[in-house]
């Protein structure tokens, strides 16, 4: 790194990296420049002149958000013509601006009001009537209000930058120029949000938090969003048991404060009409609502009887559910119901993939890496749509690293835009030459790279001279987590070969099993007739499985429980509360409760999240992660497994189910946002 | 001798004490008959509230939550709905669907009246509000609002909205 450039700001002394800008050597220093437009990040725009600062030897005031630093330059932030300067900004910024604040979404949270406060004068001399247009909706999810934008191109630049979408440009001139949506009354976008988030002012406000709330009175939880395997932190704003939105403004989390649509609005299943309250039994051969100790009781009484006439159990578990749960549920199954038949649905080939990197150290690539390293082979998967966040850091690598992105993938893809080369098919082995010159390699891959391919992969990833990481792409919030957690017939947790025969996901569906016990899943979604004994399920909604099923048991999504989940890179972060929803339980709870009225309970330990994930800590390789960065909220990397893993690993069963940005499998059916924007009909 | 100035003192202090007597007699009374008679208040008298209308009728109440978050007894609840074509409440863009004051908490401080950008809450005159239920002294919306202006049109309640106002 070069040698620090020393500068002196309000007289302190001050020693910046070059290139670096002055309003960020100050902020660095704990000196506020106040700023609209400048968005760290994002390119610069210089628009709101709010952070008009006295440079020595230049004779004007200057932007400190475009001036870099150099070696013995000399600014003063909190002179009187600074001073009077930023007044007579806001002042203007406030000519048209409505003074509705009282009823403005963004009132309390709100730049513009924060700096009037703090820089402005308390009276404005313009006494004309302010220009008023009407209030514009963009899509069910975006709202505009022009008056109130103060036209800082923030959500211009995010869009076209950050997201790579372009839907946002900046139509007419001078004082009607205004914010437009890409199809003239409408936004055809991946509606993710970011332009509403990162307004300063309340001119792009969010179409399912509008007016419920004020932020003042929300209580903000800070979780994982529940819908696709990046493991996006959502800080929830929950008020009365509602969850009213979702963002990320602190910026904590693997994803800063990047959110697409399903993090930032797709919580909104969980008051969904249809959710279920109360445990549902099967009376006369149809479901009715009965009391938890009734439902329980019927499942440990029909569990116990099967052990006693030796029938076989099968248990399906989740790709939702939190690591304690998948862990508890395999423990349940092995050690109560002495069976070796439980499976989830595999999503992406994870077991092969840590089986040929056996005794590598450092080949599991992070959230964070996406972002940092030179070079990115993408295969087969449309990163925008199924995995937006690691999209999303790619594309800012690219942005501001210039990182070299090669994609090889059956169609034509968002990130062909700015990628190296870009192959369609899966020829990556013509790519050798090309990445044999790059300094380092991130691959990514999706489900269509199985067994083999995988095994291939790796031999040539690893042939190429270079540090190469990987990343195999699964669908759901926790499918790496129901691996790691030994929730396959193959696997105990830790990818430890249990040695016994199991029957996988499809064959416990099509079996004629004693007892069937279905946790957060859907096997039956495609018209297939239950075939087992007794089908005990765990779910939220009445879905296709739980609608053959002798006892539903309402479950808590994971907005509504502790827990730990495990993303697609292998990250483990922590679940927690935001809400109670009346009737549903966790299903660490449920299984805890049908393990107490089997009389089986001691034998599993205490069903705590706590408590589970101390025993996973004791048992699973991998996860002995500092505690401290779990529980304030930070992610760490697992590496379960570092040797050969001696089973069959079923590439076969490996099936994913390529949700786009609008679709998240059958929970993603049960959200009215998701459904509600127009794209999701336009793209399925 | 003695005893003859004695009786004289003792008829004179009985003369002076019957002298105020007789005057208070006869000027204005300063107690009120209540419950007998209304109470008379001064105009300033911080009493239960009043959510007020405007000319037309619609609620000022914009539920900006400002009285809310003033309130330094935290006895006001609010929940707010947005206007739509079919139910328009409020003048603004939004109104209070629910607006609750817990009058077991308030103390009558009158910052949620200060804090109203749109006048919409005040301070009336009521003040009996003495319970054996602590359940009845949660006042809602419906108790607080002040009646239609004659002449004016009552806020417009699409009908299949109307039961749940």
């Amino acid at each position: 790194m070069a040698d620090p450039v020393k500068l002196t700001i309000d007289g302190r002394e001050i020693h910046a990296a070059p290139g670096t800008l002055v309003i960020d050597a100050a902020k660095q220093n704990g000196i506020e420049v106040p700023a609209f437009c400048y968005y760290e990040g994002l390119t610069l725009q210089a628009a709101c002149r709010m952070c008009l600062v006295e440079i020595e030897k230049t004779p004007k005031l200057q932007t400190a958000c475009t001036v870099p630093v150099a070696e013995g330059m000399v600014v003063r932030t909190e002179t009187p013509q600074v001073a009077t300067a930023r007044k007579y900004m806001l002042e203007f910024l406030l000519t048209n601006h409505p003074l509705d604040c009282p009823v403005c979404d963004k009132g309390g949270e709100c730049e513009l009001q924060d700096m009037t406060f703090r820089y402005g004068v308390g009276e404005s001399r313009f006494t004309e009537e302010k220009v008023h247009t009407p209030e514009k909706q963009f899509s069910p999810v975006v709202f505009f209000d022009a008056p109130r934008c103060i036209l800082c191109y923030r959500c211009v630049r995010v869009c076209d930058e950050g997201l790579g979408v372009k839907a946002l440009g900046v139509i007419n001139r001078g004082v009607v120029s205004e914010i437009a949506p890409n199809h003239g009354d409408h936004l055809e976008c991946d509606e993710c949000g970011a332009c509403i988030d990162i307004c300063p002012v309340g001119a792009l406000t969010s179409g399912a938090y509008r007016y419920q709330t004020r932020p003042w009175e929300m209580t903000h939880v800070g979780t994982i969003c529940t819908h696709c395997a990046d493991g996006c932190k959502t800080t929830l704003g929950t008020r009365n048991d509602r969850i009213l939105r979702g963002n990320n403004r602190d910026r904590s989390g693997v994803n800063g404060e990047f959110l697409c649509i399903k993090g930032r609005y797709g919580f909104d299943f969980y008051d969904h009409p249809e959710r279920l309250q109360a445990p549902l039994l099967r009376v006369n051969g149809k479901l009715e609502e009965v009391s938890w100790a009734q439902a329980l009781n019927a499942v440990a009484q029909k569990f116990n009887q099967t052990l006693a006439d030796g029938g076989t159990f099968g248990v399906i578990g989740s790709n939702h559910t939190s690591n304690e749960e998948n862990f508890y549920l395999q423990k349940f199954a092995r050690e109560v119901l002495r069976t070796n038949h439980i499976d989830h649905h595999r999503t992406g080939d994870v077991v092969t993939l840590l089986d040929a990197l056996s005794g590598k150290e450092g080949k599991l690539a992070t959230v964070a890496d996406l972002y940092e390293r030179k070079a990115f082979l993408v295969l087969g998967a449309d990163l925008a749509l199924e995995h937006p966040l690691l999209s999303y850091q790619i594309r800012a690598n690219y942005r501001h690293h210039q990182a070299h992105i090669y994609v090889v993938t059956p169609g034509a893809v968002r990130e062909d835009h700015y990628s190296t080369v870009s192959l369609r098919g899966r020829d990556y082995a013509s790519l050798r030459d090309k990445l044999k010159a790059e300094s380092e390699l991130v691959v990514l891959f999706d489900d269509s790279y199985k067994g083999d391919d995988v095994r291939k992969l790796v031999e040539f990833g690893e042939s190429l001279g270079i540090p190469v990481k990987y990343i195999a792409l699964v669908d759901y919030s926790n499918s790496r987590g129901a691996v790691d957690m030994g929730v396959a017939p193959e696997l105990l947790p830790g990818y430890k070969p249990s040695g016994q025969p199991g029957m996988h996901y499809g064959e416990m569906r099509d079996a004629n099993l004693g007892a069937l016990w279905v946790v957060g899943a859907n096997p039956l979604k495609n018209g297939a007739q239950r075939k087992a004994g007794f089908l005990v399920v765990q779910d939220m909604f009445l879905t296709e499985t739980a609608q053959q099923a002798d006892v539903v048991l309402p479950a808590a999504s994971a907005y509504e429980k502790n827990g730990t989940v495990t993303n697609a890179t292998g990250e483990v972060q922590r679940l927690k509360r935001g809400i109670n929803t009346m009737g549903a339980k966790p299903d660490l709870e449920i299984m805890g409760f049908i393990a107490r009225e089997m009389g089986a309970a001691a034998a599993l330990g205490p069903w705590t999240p706590d408590a589970v994930f101390e025993q996973i800590r004791k048992n699973v390789r991998g996860y002995q992660v500092p505690l401290p960065v779990l529980m304030t909220g930070g992610a760490a990397q697992t590496m379960p497994v570092n040797g050969r893993i001696p089973v069959e690993s079923r590439p076969d069963l490996v099936h994913s189910d390529h949700n786009g940005l609008f679709a998240s499998g059958t929970l993603g059916r049960y959200s009215k946002v998701l459904n509600s924007v127009m794209e999701s009909r336009l793209r399925r | 001798m003695a005893e003859k100035i004695d009786i004289l003192g003792a008829a004179g202090a009985i003369a002076k004490g019957l002298g105020v007597t007789f005057k208070e007699m006869m000027s204005p009374t300063v107690t009120e008959n209540y419950p007998d008679e209304p109470p008379k208040f001064e105009e300033r008298f911080r009493g239960s509230h009043i959510l007020q209308r405007d000319e037309n009728g619609m609620e000022k109440c914009v539920a900006c939550f400002l009285c809310a978050a003033a309130c330094p007894a935290d006895c006001i609840y609010i929940e707010a709905a947005e206007n739509t074509e079919t139910t328009r409440i409020s003048g603004g863009e939004r109104y209070a669907k629910v607006y609750n004051i817990d009058y077991n908490r308030c103390i009558f401080c009158g910052y949620c009246v200060e804090a109203c950008p749109t006048d919409a809450i005040t301070h009336g005159h009521g003040f009996e509000l003495a319970s054996y239920n602590t359940s009845t002294l949660i006042k809602r919306k419906e108790d607080m609002l002040a009646p239609v202006p004659p002449g004016a049109h009552a806020p417009v309640i699409a009908a299949e909205e109307a039961a749940a106002h």
